[in-house]
This record gives C-alpha cells, sequence and structure tokens, in this order.
C-alpha cells in the first residue's frame, strides 16, 4: 500500500463556492434574468393516459401571450439522455404530446412577460380530449395480454420496435448452473422485494433560460448534469448546427441523478424561444418537479442457494421495473441491476431476467446509486437471512462471499467490468464492528419490553464513473484545459458539472498538489460548451475518479512545458527529467528547481512572467481522457436503532459510516457525502414514497411537498453517535489513489436499517419504506 | 381500451411562484375597521393572519377569496397578559412569541409542548396562535392543549364580542362556530388549580410534520386518586376532540400505569380516524391509545418532579 505524503490533499480547506453559497451570492439558474425576458409555463396532461382532440390556443394568444402546441415543435422523438451510445438508445419523448402517457406530460406551453400572465394564459388553454383511458398504475396488470398498449412503437436507436405487453426492454443473462446449484443447495431462499418509488427533492427545481441572438444562434442555461449532452440533444431536436447552439454551465442546487437526462423545460424553453424570438424562462415550480421524475421503481424476486459450510452456490435475481411513462435509462439500468447484483457476493451461478415495463405514472429516472440502493437493499436483507439459516455470523458470512481484490466488479453493467484493484471491506467490516460494539448484539427472540434495540450491518459499493479500456454501451470520457497566466496561477476550465458535493474544488487540489500551486490561485473557470471539451456527464461517482484523472494529465502535460521553458532560464541545467516542480512553503507559491541542486530555482511567478515578457508564448495544455477502469468504492454502514414497539417508531441511535475511496481528497466533503448518505437513506428505508390515486394516477399530495417529507437535522442521531471512518487503501488507477464516493454513501444504508429493525423486533421487510404504520401491524400481527 | 369518466387534475392552477388568485386586497389599521370590513365582505373574505395556512391554502387554489383582509397591523390583538387567575392572548400573538413568553412555560406546559412541536422556527416567527384555531384543522397543534386547559376565546363582530368555550368552537374540518362577519380576538386560559400537570404529544412523519396523531392531557392527582384527568386528541376526527368517556372513567381512580392502560382503551371510541397521505386509521386507533398514557403520565410527572428547570 503506497501513502504518499500530501501538500494539499487531505487538507480541510474552504471550498471556493462556499462564500457565495453562504452569502446567497451565487447565481443557479433559477436565478437568472435577462432583459425582455418572458416566463414560459407548461401545460401539462390533467390526465395520465389520454388523447388529445384539439387545442384551442385563440384565448391565451388573445392575451398576448406566445403558446405552442405538438403542431410547433419538431416531429422528432428521442430519448433526453445521450450517455448510452445510440444503438442501445430507447426513444419515446417528444417535446410536447398529444399522446400524455402519465398525469403531467407536456401537451402545450405558453410565454408571457410575467409568471402571472403566463399562469392566466395557461389557464386560458383549452384542451379537448379524444379518449381517456383508466391509468395502467402497477407493472403487473401492465403485462397482462389484455392490457392496452401505453406506447405502441418506440426507437432503438433509429430501428422502430413494437411495444409487447407494455415491456419498454428486457435483458437476460446466465452463468453456470443455477438449477443445478439450488439442488445441491443445503439453504435455499426465495423471496419478493418492492421498493419505494421515491422522489430526488434535489433543493432546486427544474430550470431552463434560452436566449435568442441575432445570427441564430442560442444560447441555454439550465439546471444540467451535462452541459455537452444538453447542446447536442437540442441540435438534435431542432435542427440547429452544434456551433450555433451555447450551453452555460451554471451552479446547479442539487440533482441526485434527476439532470442526468435534459429535463423537459429544457427543450421546452427553446422551442417557446425559438417562436416568440425573446428569452424564455421556464423555472418549474416544487409541485411541478415532483411531477417530472422519480426514482425507478423495482419489484424483485432473488433465489440464493448455500452449503452449509456458508458458501454461496447460486443466485438468481428477477427485476422487473416500474419505469413510468417513459424511458429515461431503462435499459442501461437492467444492466447494472444485474452488475450491482453480481458485484455484491460470489453466486458462482447466475440467472437473471429483468424487464422494464411501461406505467402511466411519474417517469422515472436515476437517482443516486442508479439501481444500487434498492439492490443492495434486498440483497443484504437476504443474506442476513440467509447467514441467520445458517447459523454463521453475518459479517463472516459477507467477508467470506464478498466480491472483492482480485475479483471482476461490473461498474456499469455487462459491458463496463475491471479488476479490483482496492479493497477496503475487511477494514471497514472490522473496525465498524468494533466501533458499533458488535458483541452486544443479541438476537430478537432475547428483547423485551417497550423499546428495543437493534443492530445492523449493511454493505453496498458504487463504481467509479463508467471507463475502462475497452469500449462498452456506456459514453464515458472528459476533456481538461489547463492555461499558465502571466503570474503564474491558473486557469482551470472543464465541462464538468459539481452538484454541490465540492467535486470541482477536488481537481482543484490534484492540480495544486500536481503543480505546486497552492489551491486559491487555481481558478475554477465556470464555462460553456464552446469553450470547454466534451464530458459526457457528472453521474456514476465518476467526479473525482475521472474527472481528477483528467486533471492529473492535464497538471502533468503542463508540467513538461513548463520545465521546457523553465530549462531555457535555469542556466546551467541540462536534463529536463531533473527539473522538479513544487510547493514553497515560505513563499507560498510553487518552484521550479534542479533536483539534488534545490539552489538551482525560480518560482513558476518568476517563469510565467519571463515567457510572458519574451515572447514564448502561453504555456497551457488540452487533454481529452478516458479513465483505464471504473473501480468500485465500498461502503459498510453499520447502524443501532431504537423501535418503540408501542407507536413503530424507529430512532437511528448509533451509526457507524465505513467508506473505502482510496485517497480522501477533501475528508470533510466526504465525511458530508456520509451524513448525507445516511439521511438519505434513513428516509428511503423509513419514510419516502409517492403515492398514486388508483382511479386517477393522481399523486395524493398532489405534488405538494407538504406530504412528501424528507429528514431534517433534528431527526439524525446527534454528531456525536455518527461516526465516519475511511479505509486505508489506494487505488492504483485513481488520482493520488482517489476513488468516488457520492452514491456509495447512499447504498449500503437501507439493507443496515432494514437489518437493524429485524434485529430489534424479529421482523423483516420486504416492501420499503418500513413506516411505523407497517411496523405496528407487523407487530400486531405477531403478537408484539 | 376502457374509456372511462375521470376527474381531470387541476394541476395547471397551481403555481406556488406567485398566489394565482385575483382578490382585492384590505389592510385595516383598527379592529373597529376591521369588524367593519368583515361585516361587509365576511362571506367572501379571508382573514390574513400569519399567513402559513391561508397562502399556502391560495396558492393550492383549494380557497379562492375574492377579498382579503390583512390584519397584521392590529398590533393590539398581539399580547400575552397575565392576569392573576388567567392569561390572555390576543389572537394575532406570534408561535414564536408564545415559544419565548415565561408565562406560557410555567402555567401551560403542554401548550409549550404544543409551540415546540409546531413548525420550524421561520414558521413560528410568521404563524399565530389565533390563526392555528381558526384554520380549524383537525391537527392543529394549539388545539389539543387549549381544549384540555379549558381556554375559552372571545370572537367579535361590530354587533360586539361573545365567548365561546374551546370545546364548542371547532365544526368539522376548516369549519368552526364564527360567523363570517368575525374576528377572533382573544384566547383565555385559566390557569390549572395548583398540582395540575400538562403535556402534548405529538406523533409525526418527521421532526418538522403536520401532526398523525396527537394528544393533549392535564390531570391532577389528590391522595393517589384522580381528581380530575382532562383529555383531547387531534388528527383523529373531523375535529379535535376531547375523550369525555375517559375522562370520566379515570376520574376518582388510582393513579396507577395499570389503571390508565386499563381506562385510555376507552379512547378507541372517541374517536373516527380515518386513512389518508399521512397516516392510517389503525395507526391512529392504536397510537391515539399510546400517547394518551404516555401523556397523562408526563402530565402528572411534571408535578411530582417539577416541570420547570
Amino acid at each position: 500500500m503506497e501513502e504518499p505524503k500530501h501538500i494539499f490533499i487531505g487538507k480541510k480547506t474552504i471550498r471556493k463556492d462556499g462564500i457565495p453559497k453562504v452569502t446567497g451570492t451565487l447565481k443557479f439558474s433559477s436565478d437568472i434574468y435577462v432583459p425582455g425576458m418572458l416566463v414560459g409555463r407548461v401545460f401539462k396532461s390533467p390526465y395520465a393516459f389520454a388523447d388529445v382532440k384539439r387545442i384551442d390556443t385563440s384565448e391565451a394568444e388573445r392575451m398576448g401571450a406566445v403558446v405552442i402546441t405538438p403542431d410547433d415543435v419538431p416531429d422528432k422523438i428521442f430519448n433526453p439522455r445521450l450517455v448510452s451510445i445510440f444503438e442501445v438508445t430507447y426513444k419515446d419523448y417528444r417535446v410536447l404530446t398529444k399522446h400524455p402517457r402519465y398525469l403531467g406530460d407536456a401537451i402545450a406551453a405558453v410565454a408571457a412577460p410575467t409568471e402571472e400572465a403566463a399562469q392566466r394564459a395557461l389557464e386560458a388553454i383549452k384542451v379537448e380530449f379524444e379518449r381517456v383511458y383508466e391509468p395502467i398504475l402497477d407493472p403487473f396488470e401492465a403485462m397482462s395480454p389484455s392490457a392496452p398498449l401505453i406506447h405502441k412503437r418506440i426507437l432503438k436507436g433509429d430501428e422502430w420496435i413494437d411495444v409487447k405487453n407494455n415491456v419498454g426492454c428486457t435483458l437476460e443473462y446466465s452463468e453456470g448452473d443455477v438449477d443445478k446449484a439450488l439442488k445441491e443447495a443445503d439453504v435455499v431462499l426465495e423471496r419478493r422485494f418492492r421498493t419505494n418509488r421515491r422522489y430526488h427533492m434535489q433543493l432546486e427545481p427544474k430550470t431552463s433560460v434560452c436566449i435568442p441572438h441575432s445570427d441564430g444562434s442560442i444560447t441555454i442555461y439550465s439546471t444540467t448534469q451535462t452541459i455537452h449532452n444538453t447542446r447536442i440533444l437540442i441540435s438534435q431536436i431542432f435542427d440547429i448546427p452544434m456551433s450555433k447552439i451555447n450551453v452555460v454551465k451554471v451552479p446547479i442546487g442539487g440533482s441526485f441523478g434527476s439532470s442526468i437526462q435534459i429535463n423537459p423545460v429544457v427543450p421546452i424553453s427553446v422551442a417557446l424561444c425559438l417562436k416568440a424570438r425573446k428569452p424564455v424562462k421556464i423555472s418549474m415550480t416544487r409541485e411541478e418537479d415532483i411531477y417530472d421524475h422519480a426514482a425507478y421503481q423495482m419489484h424483485f424476486k432473488i433465489r440464493a442457494g448455500a452449503k452449509s459450510d456458508g458458501t454461496l452456490i447460486a443466485g438468481e435475481l428477477e427485476n422487473i421495473m416500474d419505469i413510468g411513462a417513459h424511458q429515461i435509462q431503462a435499459y442501461p439500468l437492467l444492466g447494472t441491476a444485474l452488475g450491482w447484483f453480481v458485484s455484491l457476493y460470489k453466486w458462482k451461478n447466475i440467472r437473471y431476467v429483468g424487464k422494464a415495463v411501461y406505467t402511466n405514472k411519474v417517469p422515472t429516472c436515476a437517482f443516486r446509486g442508479y439501481g444500487a440502493p434498492q439492490v443492495s437493499w434486498a440483497v443484504e436483507t437476504l443474506i442476513d437471512e440467509m447467514a441467520e439459516e445458517l447459523g454463521i455470523d453475518p459479517v463472516e458470512f459477507r467477508l467470506k462471499n464478498y466480491v472483492g481484490k482480485g475479483d471482476i466488479f461490473w461498474g456499469q453493467g455487462p459491458t463496463v467490468k475491471s479488476i479490483i484493484r482496492s479493497d477496503g471491506v475487511p477494514e471497514l467490516l472490522q473496525r465498524g464492528k468494533e466501533l458499533i460494539g458488535w458483541e452486544r448484539r443479541r438476537p430478537p427472540s432475547e428483547k423485551t419490553g417497550r423499546y428495543r434495540r437493534g443492530i445492523g450491518v449493511g454493505r453496498s459499493f458504487h463504481t467509479s464513473g463508467a471507463g475502462g479500456p475497452i469500449s462498452g454501451e456506456t459514453i464515458d470520457y472528459t476533456g481538461a484545459i489547463l492555461k499558465l497566466n502571466e503570474d503564474g496561477t491558473i486557469d482551470y476550465i472543464t465541462a464538468l458539472q459539481d452538484h454541490g458535493g465540492g467535486t470541482l474544488d477536488a481537481h482543484v487540489k490534484i492540480i495544486a498538489e500536481e503543480l505546486g500551486v497552492p489551491p486559491d490561485l487555481i481558478n475554477l473557470v465556470w464555462s460553456d460548451t464552446q469553450t470547454t471539451l466534451y464530458d459526457v456527464c457528472t453521474h456514476a461517482s465518476r467526479g473525482t475518479y475521472v474527472g481528477g484523472g483528467a486533471a492529473v494529465q492535464a497538471a502533468r502535460e503542463l508540467k513538461n512545458k513548463i520545465f521546457n521553458y523553465a530549462i531555457r532560464v535555469l542556466n546551467k541545467a541540462v536534463n529536463q527529467d531533473m527539473l522538479e516542480l513544487g510547493y514553497d512553503k515560505e513563499l507560498g507559491q510553487a518552484v521550479v528547481y534542479v533536483r539534488d541542486n534545490p539552489q538551482m530555482r525560480i518560482t513558476l511567478k518568476d517563469l510565467a512572467t519571463i515567457a510572458w515578457q519574451r515572447n514564448w508564448g502561453t504555456i497551457s495544455t488540452t487533454v481529452t481522457y478516458r479513465s483505464k477502469a471504473a473501480p468500485p468504492s465500498f461502503t459498510v454502514y453499520f447502524v443501532e436503532v431504537e423501535v418503540d414497539t408501542y407507536t413503530g417508531k424507529v430512532r437511528p441511535v448509533k451509526v457507524i459510516a465505513g467508506a473505502d475511496i482510496g485517497t480522501v481528497i477533501n475528508p470533510d466533503y466526504a465525511a458530508g457525502q456520509l451524513h448525507g448518505g445516511f439521511a438519505q437513506g434513513w428516509g428511503m428505508a423509513t419514510l419516502e414514497d409517492t403515492i398514486y390515486d388508483p382511479r386517477t394516477g393522481e399523486l395524493t399530495n398532489k405534488g405538494f411537498i407538504t406530504d412528501y417529507k424528507i429528514l431534517t437535522a433534528p431527526d439524525m442521531p446527534k454528531l456525536d453517535d455518527f461516526q465516519v471512518i475511511f479505509a486505508h487503501t489506494y487505488e492504483p488507477t485513481g488520482p493520488h489513489g482517489a476513488k468516488g464516493l457520492g452514491e456509495a454513501a447512499l447504498n449500503s444504508v437501507a439493507g443496515a436499517v432494514a437489518n437493524a429493525i429485524y434485529n430489534a423486533i424479529g421482523v423483516r421487510f420486504y416492501e420499503l419504506p418500513i413506516t411505523p404504520e407497517r411496523i405496528l401491524e407487523a407487530l400486531k400481527k405477531k403478537g408484539r | 381500451m376502457t374509456q372511462v369518466n375521470i376527474r381531470p387534475s387541476r394541476h395547471n392552477l397551481y403555481n406556488t411562484h406567485i398566489i394565482p388568485v385575483r382578490f382585492e386586497y384590505f389592510a385595516p389599521s383598527s379592529l373597529e375597521e376591521a369588524l367593519e370590513l368583515l361585516n361587509k365582505y365576511g362571506s367572501e373574505a379571508k382573514v390574513l393572519a400569519g399567513g402559513t395556512d391561508l397562502l399556502v391554502k391560495m396558492k393550492m387554489r383549494v380557497v379562492e377569496p375574492k377579498y382579503v383582509i390583512n390584519i397584521k397591523k392590529l398590533k393590539e390583538l398581539s399580547y400575552i397578559r397575565d392576569e392573576g387567575g388567567e392569561v390572555r392572548i390576543g389572537a394575532l400573538t406570534k408561535w414564536r412569541e408564545l415559544e419565548r413568553s415565561d408565562v406560557i412555560m410555567k402555567y401551560f406546559p403542554a401548550l409549550y409542548d404544543a409551540v415546540k412541536a409546531m413548525g420550524g422556527t421561520q414558521i413560528r416567527n410568521m404563524a399565530t396562535i389565533g390563526g392555528n384555531l381558526c384554520n380549524a384543522s383537525p391537527a392543529a397543534d394549539s388545539a389539543p392543549p387549549l381544549m384540555v386547559l379549558e381556554a375559552r376565546l372571545i370572537l367579535a363582530s361590530r354587533e360586539g364580542e361573545r365567548e365561546v368555550p374551546i370545546t364548542q368552537f371547532f365544526k368539522g374540518p376548516g369549519k368552526t362556530v364564527m360567523r363570517p362577519d368575525e374576528l377572533l380576538k382573544e384566547i383565555i386560559i385559566p390557569k390549572p388549580e395548583p398540582g395540575t400537570g400538562s403535556a402534548f404529544i405529538k406523533v409525526a412523519r418527521t421532526a418538522m410534520d403536520l401532526a398523525k396523531i396527537s394528544a393533549a392531557t392535564a390531570v391532577k392527582v389528590e391522595d393517589g386518586r384522580i381528581k380530575f384527568a382532562r383529555i383531547a386528541i387531534g388528527s383523529a376526527a373531523p375535529t379535535p376532540v376531547r375523550a369525555w368517556k375517559t375522562e370520566e372513567a379515570l376520574k376518582g381512580k388510582p393513579f396507577t400505569p395499570e389503571v390508565i392502560r386499563e381506562n385510555v382503551k376507552l379512547v378507541e371510541t372517541e374517536i373516527s380516524p380515518i386513512d389518508d397521505v399521512r397516516s392510517t386509521a389503525f395507526y391512529r386507533r392504536e397510537v391515539s391509545k399510546v400517547i394518551v398514557e404516555d401523556a397523562l403520565i408526563l402530565s402528572h410527572e411534571r408535578v411530582v418532579k417539577g416541570w420547570m428547570k
């Protein structure tokens, strides 16, 4: 294990957007205002499943509003997410539709000078419906042969395909002989699981501003995780050359995966802007946002078999995904769900059937963890049961069967695989056990009284990006530009977005470490598509690992160019390979010096000034970068809960959050990810869900967050009872040994919580969320 | 394909960026003026106090009043006065002021519990006690404590004032005995007789939420026997309710955990909970008994062990 000494990496620093955020001066898309700007509003389908007959816009237009209907937008079918290659991209979306497939599908839109005028115009639109159908809200009903088709035909790449039984796409896989293995197994468990359909509740609702220019070009500001894919999609839909579209990177108020796809407001704002020839801004209300995206809801059936010595020998997963009305990344998720399953434990014999099923519900998309929180909850519940059945300690059972160092990890489904080179699982399990007091753990049967405590463990991981040596079905590369300014400071330019986790601050630290230039002299440029290289998207926990990798490569190339110039001024030095660039603590800046002769030196500032004054030209570098692997970052949570068996309320008592992320670049942001990951995971495990009115297909909370609660600080354990631990690992393929974290921080929480609840009251739950209502009913059934 | 008659969603009417309702706005500067306006527009008007309920309802298009009468300027309706045997609270008094009042904390622990449990600081800085009552939500946090504290409400109109016991104030969800021309002016809470303890317990989805179920109790124990036990439940019926039968059953009985547990079973018969987006009827029925029991014990404990630090 290599543990290099770092000057900047691993140190606590104030993030670059910290003061602007705290003082409220940072401008988000929602804050953008340009003179003459119109406000757009979207007419959303009032029915979950219907066909439009006629749209009367006359009244709205008489009021002075610009109105668009499906007849005013290009007749294009698309998928708003461009991360997969063409051939496996399933398309069923339109900018506006005459065939709404969920209560919220955009039918028309208006733009007017004020929010009020736009609202009045929106209310003046009259839509007549040809047919209104009973909504199909259950995926199993949707698959029955008698169910009407939500989409008859969709595009796969450029090929039309007929949809059968409302199944949007499927994936099957097998390895070995599951049936034979199950027959040979000493213990076989078969369980069904249902996950909840959570809403992302990111801070900033989706927003898009489109500005037209006199030369026919447009500029877009939007809440996005990918400015480049935004540009490509808008170019494809509207047939505008990419050189005439500029998408500006604007700070985003969180996302959790809900803007990997280009959100519907973006093409709608472009269509309104092109018609109005004026800037148009659409900012969704929270109520509209909750009708815009949700987490994939999964129905699993798992069969698993083990020998009595605790060796797993078979694992079968059936994964029916209720994707809602449209496909965003259902197909790649069928692959990643399988990937998470096979990468959790060595099942040896594997069989998988995955189906993505259309229903008349809010379209689902990636939500922090991309299926791993769901799969891990189910598998970790089952593994816990299996260990109990076998009479083996749950931690030992996991250690015996988990996929670790030297094994193959599926980072992003079957086409993104790499060998695991760094693995902190044994360390995290061991330290976690000690810190939570695992030896205190007693079986539920020994617990009595009103308040019962339980301890549970859950483990998972997430990939770091979707790269690797082989080009698979996923696009994954990025770019970085570094520019040495005339005073020795650095401009760092990247298209990669920061969701708020501090990703770009990590890059800055990595560049600082490479060049010896302190972070506060490195300028993080908020840029746009016309001045950056392509970056696919900040998703898949790739920000630090892939973006940081590009930063390392760019910094190293820049360093070489600096040495080319330095050799000219360090006049007796002859061997460029013997030059070093490092931080001089006393001077507070970077210095080039000759190895073994450190007195021969020049500050980077002086060198940059000379290069400028003597007309040597700018030192800069541009790299496009694909990572060599997609390694897993492992997380292990140990959670102690207390269940009030009279009210069913569960309280987190103590949490040990363990993460193996290789080198820790920003320790306090990393700890923050684990605190946030736990909060979100606790919400997933015990609280959150979106519920539909079975008759209308409307959300029972009608979109209002009064009735979609998320947890706040008072619901969390006290800070003293929440301990973060990092494994001492080094990822050889990562920038300075680092791996990702954002998603892994969440993925293992629900499993740990569910296992802790079981340990407290002796009841297993196979449906999320595990609410006080469900707990009380279960206890009543069990007779407490 | 089945074609059906389905009620269309109203969601194109929602817009929480603005108040998407047209109304005429008044901001009277005296109580007299406010009552005059209510007399004139009452049935088509809504009174705006803190706005934490009204504005939400207007944005959701649940109410679309023709007239909005903002009474925020009526500073004379914001006070907490200790008048010996009773405490008078102006209807416009903000929750944050109740939270910071030693008088409320000292004499009315149940109300103080409710204040701490209602919203966050920002909401408590805006919301008024009168607004919470007039909104007449079955989940109103102030109602159960005021019911067990036997508060009285002063309703004012151009014709004069009348006094209504809070137990007779609520008529249904969003409905009270107030006439359209009336304004809630004051809440009078008699100081409980010495030796009385009170408490309020709320069960909600998160720390900052409306109640799934709530209960307030006030109890006095003399020589080991219950002199009186008052019980009020929120979120378990169309209005907050007093559990009269349970109270009656407890009267005169020894104050022991067993006696309480046995008798609070009656609570179930005094409520009519429903399934809704926040919880289930089953849960509310089960947990109502638990929190009434807990609140009774806590109320008494506060007398025995002392309440204020």
